[in-house]
């Protein structure tokens, strides 16, 4: 359980004494120091900052959405949002026998391309490795797609899922959301799709108000006044 | 821009798919252009100054006026030069360093644009013949970028001149001195009026947003004057345009550049 | 620029100066953070009349690649000023002055950034300095640290920066443009507040060594004000400006 929750920005002195620092803070001396902008929880036995901003940091069996920015005869190349680029390896789409071919790899996957992907595996000493090869991966055909804050996304998700099921409920859209803030929204109706749109938008500017869920609620049931 | 923006292409279908049906994504019509914002002042010590937003895209310019040695053949006219350059700030694919050939070719439509027009009347700009001249320089900055630097740029330029104050010299010993108290607004006889037209498919749409400007074929840059009179022109991109649609764009350039022009006379006005 | 009135008083009878101020005034100061679409962080500062914007980006990849670092990131950092922001136009081409303060003002923050998190990529800092006014570094890297901040960059400590000086053979806080041109000394101070660590600093002019001290002590009790108005910016914009 995490008591006394601060809001901080990088310098500020969480506390002192015997506990361990996990993410966004460092030990200085004997105390503790946020090392980003968000809100600091202090647990039993260690110290973390929760960063309210910042790029996707990579981790491995995250579902992301990329962009394929170029490739190569043996791979393509992400923007994943992050400070590094993903690295999607042919084999993973063809196969393990494929031939080096570069009007192959055009054929599967080109510039511009969105697909949904998977963080197969990450270490600072190289570039993220990105797989598309599970069933609920692959080319996006179809949608669009919306940018949110990284930190905003565990929000857009809901305990439980509950946030994002109330929008996908509301306007008959689906929601296929990458933990690197990019969204994908597709539906059927356009005004579904502008709602839909709209709420995952609310949810990126006003995370911080209490009664986020209902103005959302409302929005979706056209009782808002904008 | 000085590097190609990887446009994702469920957007560039969409926005075809929405031109198919005659509409925008962001709702306007063809021939409508983003709403603007014009801020004079922006830059107090400057002699007059301008910050545009245009949609996203914002730029800034900032008008100096001082003396100068005049050109060698041209002892009798004034100085006036416009720049324009891209902040690095402005967008994660600009380049530091020298200037481009985009920037360059940027800088260049905007300061023909407003030359051509003879906006500045130069001989009115001369403190003593074949010896000192007044140098007016309008340098525009961009600091967000989302599309039509063309139009941007020149409307900031536009409105800081519209705007400036120029100080008044006289030759004493030999050397420009300024007259005090005379400061009087910059001598402008029109109003120069740059209007963008993108060609996506076989749609022209006025003031290309950032998402249309990387989904584009090809653009025109048309300038006039207070006349209605066509005074510069620039296509750029790799397509072509049909002998039509260069017709219909420079009907456009006159419709829409009406409109705007008001909004920068009510700029001028409200600085005097 | 042009000619200085050699007999404008730089410090009156009753401690105030040329524009109004006590010896221990700071200069209006606004920040802002946020505010750039694109850039990944971004800051915009008022110091005095000084009016500088910086946009941040990074972490990011490294070109051209052998520029990179294969152990840490690195920091870049570009001050720049437009054409019209000072008296006579600047050329846009940038000077040694220029070249000089950005890497001053990159080696001010590198005590505070921590890059090591992320090998072979780079954050760069533009700094454009619309409108000049005396102080424009200090005020530059002020506005850097909250633009790093805004962008998520992992820092150990804010850098605040403020310059001392001395008119008149006293010591006073914020050199402005007239001070700066006629006084006797101009320090400009960075300053890390929670670690205590000056992280730039600079002199023009003489002092005795007692004056020295009394002049960092007064551009350090500086930074702290300083820091307080970057604290603010990041509230404001982060926590709605509430408390905890």
């Amino acid at each position: 359980m995490a008591d006394k929750r601060k809001y901080v920005i990088p310098g500020d002195v969480i506390t002192s004494g015997p506990f361990r620092p996990e993410q966004n803070v460092v030990l200085e001396g004997n105390n503790i120091i946020a090392t980003a902008v968000g809100i600091s929880e202090i647990y039993d036995d260690s110290v973390k900052v929760i960063p309210l901003t910042g790029k996707y940091l990579p981790k491995i069996d995250d579902l992301v959405i990329g962009k394929v920015v170029s490739h190569t005869s043996l791979s393509w190349e992400l923007d994943i949002n992050s400070c590094y680029i993903g690295f999607l390896p042919a084999q993973d789409v063809f196969g393990r026998d494929f031939s080096t071919h570069a009007d192959e790899l055009s054929s599967k996957l080109k510039t511009g391309d969105l697909v949904a992907a998977r963080i197969a595996n990450f270490d600072r000493t190289r570039d993220p490795l990105i797989t598309i090869s599970d069933r609920d991966l692959g080319k996006i055909d179809d949608g669009v797609l919306v940018k949110i804050s990284t930190s905003k996304v565990p929000r857009l998700i809901g305990k439980k899922g509950s946030m994002i099921q109330m929008i996908e409920n509301g306007t008959n859209a689906a929601v296929t959301i990458g933990q690197n803030g990019w969204v994908v929204v597709s539906c059927e109706s356009a005004e579904g799709l502008s709602k839909a749109k709209k709420a995952i938008e609310m949810v990126n500017e006003k995370a911080h108000i209490a009664n986020l869920t209902d103005l959302i609620q409302d929005m979706l049931d056209g009782k808002d006044e904008s | 821009m000085t590097s190609v923006s990887v446009i994702d292409q469920l957007k560039r279908t969409q926005i075809l798919e929405l031109l198919e049906q005659g509409k925008r994504v962001d709702g306007r019509a063809l021939d409508e252009s983003r709403e603007i914002s014009i801020e004079i002042n922006a830059i107090p010590k400057a002699n007059g100054s301008a910050r545009v937003y245009l949609g996203d895209t914002e730029v800034l310019c900032g008008v100096k006026i001082q003396p100068d040695k005049p050109f060698p053949d041209v002892g009798d006219k004034g100085m006036f030069m416009c720049t324009a350059e891209l902040l690095p700030l402005s967008h994660p694919t600009v380049e530091t360093g020298p200037p481009q050939a985009p920037v360059i070719e940027l800088a260049r439509v905007v300061d023909r644009g407003i030359r051509e027009s003879h906006m500045v009347d130069v001989s009115q700009l001369v403190i003593e013949k074949d010896k000192s001249v007044v140098g007016v320089f309008a340098d525009v900055v961009v600091i967000d970028y989302d599309g039509n630097l063309f139009d941007a740029c020149s409307y900031a330029a536009t409105a800081a001149l519209l705007t400036s104050k120029t100080p008044t010299w006289e030759m004493v010993d030999d050397q420009p001195t300024v007259v005090e108290g005379g400061d009087k607004p910059l001598p402008v006889s029109t109003i120069p009026v740059s209007v963008t037209m993108g060609k996506i498919g076989n749609h022209i749409v006025v003031d290309p947003n950032g998402d249309e400007w990387d989904s584009m074929d090809s653009r025109i840059t048309i300038t006039t004057d207070s006349d209605g009179n066509i005074v510069a022109l620039q296509k750029g991109g790799s397509d072509g345009f049909t002998q039509d649609e260069i017709n219909q764009c420079g009907e456009l350039s006159v419709k829409v550049g009406a409109k705007i022009r008001e909004q920068l006379k009510s700029a001028q006005e409200e600085s005097q | 620029m042009g000619g200085r009135d050699a007999t404008m008083v730089l410090l009156d009878e009753n401690g105030i100066r040329c524009d109004g101020r006590k010896i221990d005034e700071p200069r209006r100061i606004m920040i802002k953070a946020g505010g750039l679409k694109n850039a990944d962080g971004s800051a915009y500062i008022e110091f005095g009349d000084n009016k500088i914007l910086v946009g941040v980006f990074g972490p990011r990849d490294v070109h051209p690649k052998h520029m990179s670092n294969t152990d840490t990131g690195i920091l870049r950092v570009r001050y720049h000023m437009e054409p019209f922001s000072v008296g006579e136009r600047k050329r846009p081409a940038p000077s040694r002055r220029e070249i000089e303060i950005s890497k001053v003002i990159k080696e001010a923050l590198e005590p505070a950034v921590m890059l090591e998190k992320f090998p072979r990529t780079a954050v760069d800092v533009f700094i454009e300095v619309l409108q000049a006014d005396g102080g424009t570094r200090c005020a530059a890297l002020t506005a850097a640290s909250v633009a790093l901040a805004d962008a998520g960059i992992p820092m150990r400590d804010m850098v605040a920066a403020i310059a001392s000086g001395k008119v008149a053979d006293t010591i006073i806080l914020d050199v402005n443009n007239e001070e700066d041109q006629a006084g006797q000394a101009d320090m400009p101070v960075g300053y890390m507040p929670s670690l205590k660590k000056i992280t730039l600093l600079q002199l023009d002019g003489v002092l005795t060594p007692e004056e020295y001290k009394k002049c960092v002590d007064v551009g350090v009790k500086g930074c702290e004000i300083v820091y307080e108005l970057q604290k603010k910016a990041l509230h404001d914009k982060y926590f709605g400006n509430r408390k905890d």
